[in-house]
């Protein structure tokens, strides 16, 4: 799999190119998009991003998809300016920050940077999400708006999984990390994800992403007997390498059975541990996925996004 | 009417259509050899008949008569692209003196045929007929360091490097360049030995002396270099049009969907939906297919042209990524009960009509 169309919604609302779908989009109803249309570090952007909060109805627009802002793979988004204007949007509630096709650039390709300035200026976020982890970083924040959080890409940097470990997120139901592959920079290690997994700064989290990792076999190991477990109700390890491994330390670890959801899609389990998670989960009622599994050799699984 | 084609005996593409012309209930078709045309044997053709030529494709000697070789190529070996063209042109010219001798008509003009399989050609003609085109560079690189400093001297770091005789992805690289020196090269081709082949499956070179092995390698036989239209995407996969145009008219459509820059179907790519399609593209649905008619219009001596239409990410904007004189084999495909086939065989049925109304 690799991502190659663009969402249609966001945040529970319909997505709206800014300006070209001004003449038939509700103004305060989509998640404008906005974007470089040349791709080509013009200023487009900028300018682009400048008229949408210079609009008089910007104050009722709620989420926002920021997509190439320019030549996404060699040019970070400007962040700066970002901060400077988002706040403008006095209502902002969702932000998705690089939402690129591998088409426009490939996802290990995205240049990313510093986003602390954008969490510190929009302290009423509550939805934010990130592609693409080449240069990215974060320093620790409090930030007590923010419910949903999502970092998606091939290969995430152990210094960013440890600074979302060390955030102080109150208000966060949903974290979902990419880790992706060491080929592309993803060198966290369970140990990184510790404080995730205690959950002491995440009192409120239900949701529990760690997806497309190349390391999802110990991850589930380390989950076995995680404390954040007991309060989720989703648990997502999917598009990773979860094999046989992962899997039986799931099942002899800590009861799964209080999951609404365990979403193990793409996955290299084999049919005999399919088999009982099927049979233990689905007794309790637990909805599975197990879809998309492969029957490849150690040396020939991959994760589903990674370039 | 009487219906000749210049085929390879035996290969599909001759075979639907001979079976086409039949359900409309002309006599079957007689058939030349592209063999024959290549080997200099004497060309007979009935008196007045109507020559469809098809694609040489597919046969490996005449892939060898094509590029005047002495041995035919290893099975998927990409070798010999200006050479194959000269062959194309040599062949085509015979073809058009026995229609001349014969007193034949040809169902494709033979110049716009080789337009069409020179891309440069074929991207400069699209150009100076307003048809939007990625930009291109205006000449053919001889070789990586000269590509790389083209595409420095341009400021792009997105392109398609094509070959510029090659069909059905061929060659193809989608190639992009990022900061530090990164490079990543998508492509069919495979490098062994020193030698380039096709495979069927879109692999990754991120070593750039791979890259430059392989560019060095396709250069002496012409390159086409494109800026990188990122296409639209739709369900996941990003996609594009196959647009075969009837009598200069949009006939049959297919939506290619791929997860890889290359969205052929041999490489992976899947019949998408075309109602999706139409419902995201909106009003550029309807200015594409007017792009269509109007690449159709370049090519007025040609009964069929295939169009490769890509609409931007966004679906913004679209643009031709090129024109195939033998894009027409889309088995299967049926709109309003007939297949490309049956549709290019009703419109010189009406022209016929129309030309003895006249």
């Amino acid at each position: 799999m690799t991502i190659g169309s663009h969402i249609t919604t966001f945040a529970g609302l319909p997505v709206a190119e800014y300006p070209a779908d001004l003449g038939k989009a509700s103004r305060a109803g989509s998640a404008w998009r906005l974007e470089d249309p040349d791709y080509d570090n013009t200023g487009q952007f900028l300018e682009r991003l400048e008229a949408l909060a210079a609009e008089d109805w910007a104050n009722q627009v709620t989420a926002l998809v920021i997509g190439n802002w320019g030549g996404a793979y060699d040019s970070a988004p400007p962040i700066g300016q970002l901060a400077a204007t988002l706040p403008r949007f006095t209502r902002l509630r969702a932000l998705f920050l690089g939402e690129i096709t591998f088409d426009e650039c490939e996802i290990s390709w995205i240049q990313q940077a510093d986003i602390t300035p954008l969490l510190e200026a929009l302290p009423k976020l509550e939805v934010l999400t990130v592609r693409g982890a080449t240069d990215l970083s974060l320093k620790p924040v409090r930030h007590t708006g923010l419910r949903e959080f999502t970092i998606e890409s091939g290969g995430l940097p152990a210094d960013v999984v440890r600074a979302v470990a060390e955030c102080d997120l109150p208000a966060l139901t949903h974290l979902e990390l990419w880790l992706g592959t060491d080929n592309y920079g993803g060198d966290a290690d369970v140990d990184d994800l510790a404080p995730i997994l205690a959950g002491t700064r995440l009192p409120a989290l239900t949701s529990l992403a760690l997806r497309d990792a190349e390391i999802a076999d110990l991850v589930a190991v380390a989950l076995a007997g995680a404390p954040v477990v007991a309060r989720l109700r989703k648990l997502d390890l999917s598009l990773g390498m979860l094999s046989d491994t992962g899997a039986a330390a799931l099942l002899a670890g800590q009861p799964l059975t209080h999951l609404d959801k365990l979403d193990l899609h793409h996955h290299f389990i084999g049919a005999a541990v399919l088999e009982r998670l099927t049979a233990e989960l689905g007794e309790a009622g637990v909805i599975l996925d197990v879809s998309e599994g492969s029957d490849a050799d150690r040396d020939d699984r991959y994760i589903a996004v990674s370039e | 009417m009487r219906l000749t084609i210049v085929g390879n005996p035996g290969h599909r593409r001759v075979g639907l259509f001979a079976a086409a012309a039949v359900r409309a209930g002309l006599p079957e078709p007689d058939l030349l050899a592209w063999r024959d045309v290549l080997s200099g044997a004497p060309l007979r053709l009935a008196p007045g008949t109507a020559v469809r030529i098809e694609s040489p494709g597919e046969d490996a000697e005449v892939d060898r008569l094509l590029r005047g070789a002495a041995s035919p190529a290893a099975h998927g070996e990409i070798v010999g692209g200006r050479a194959w063209y000269a062959g194309l042109a040599r062949g085509l010219a015979r073809i058009a003196d026995a229609a001349r001798d014969h007193d034949a008509r040809l169902l494709a003009d033979p110049a716009e045929i080789l337009t069409m399989f020179d891309k440069a050609a074929c991207h400069a003609r699209l150009l100076a007929a307003g048809i939007p085109v990625p930009p291109a560079l205006p000449g053919s690189p001889s070789g990586w360091a000269q590509l790389r400093s083209w595409l420095d001297e341009n400021g792009w770091r997105r392109v398609f490097v094509k070959p510029c005789h090659g069909s059905s992805a061929s060659g193809v690289i989608a190639l992009q360049l990022g900061s530090g020196g990164r490079i990543l090269a998508t492509t069919s081709v495979e490098l062994s030995g020193g030698r380039l082949f096709n495979s069927l499956r879109v692999r990754h070179y991120r070593d750039e002396r791979d890259v430059a092995a392989i560019v060095d390698r396709l250069a002496p036989d012409g390159l086409q270099v494109q800026r990188w239209l990122p296409k639209a995407g739709l369900d996941g996969r990003v996609v594009d049009l196959r647009v075969v145009t009837v009598g200069g008219e949009p006939s049959h459509v297919v939506v290619r969907g791929s997860r890889s820059p290359m969205t052929n179907l041999h490489l992976g790519g899947v019949r998408g939906d075309l109602c999706a399609l139409r419902a995201a593209a909106g009003r550029h649905y309807a200015e594409g297919l007017a792009t269509c008619r109007a690449v159709a219009a370049c090519f007025p001596g040609s009964l069929h042209t295939g169009v490769d239409l890509m609409f931007a990410a966004g679906w913004r904007s679209h643009a031709v990524a090129e024109v195939n004189a033998f894009g027409d084999l889309l088995p299967g495909l049926l709109v309003d009960g007939r297949d490309t086939y049956d549709a290019e065989v009703a419109a010189l049925l009406a022209g016929e009509r129309a030309g003895a109304a006249a």
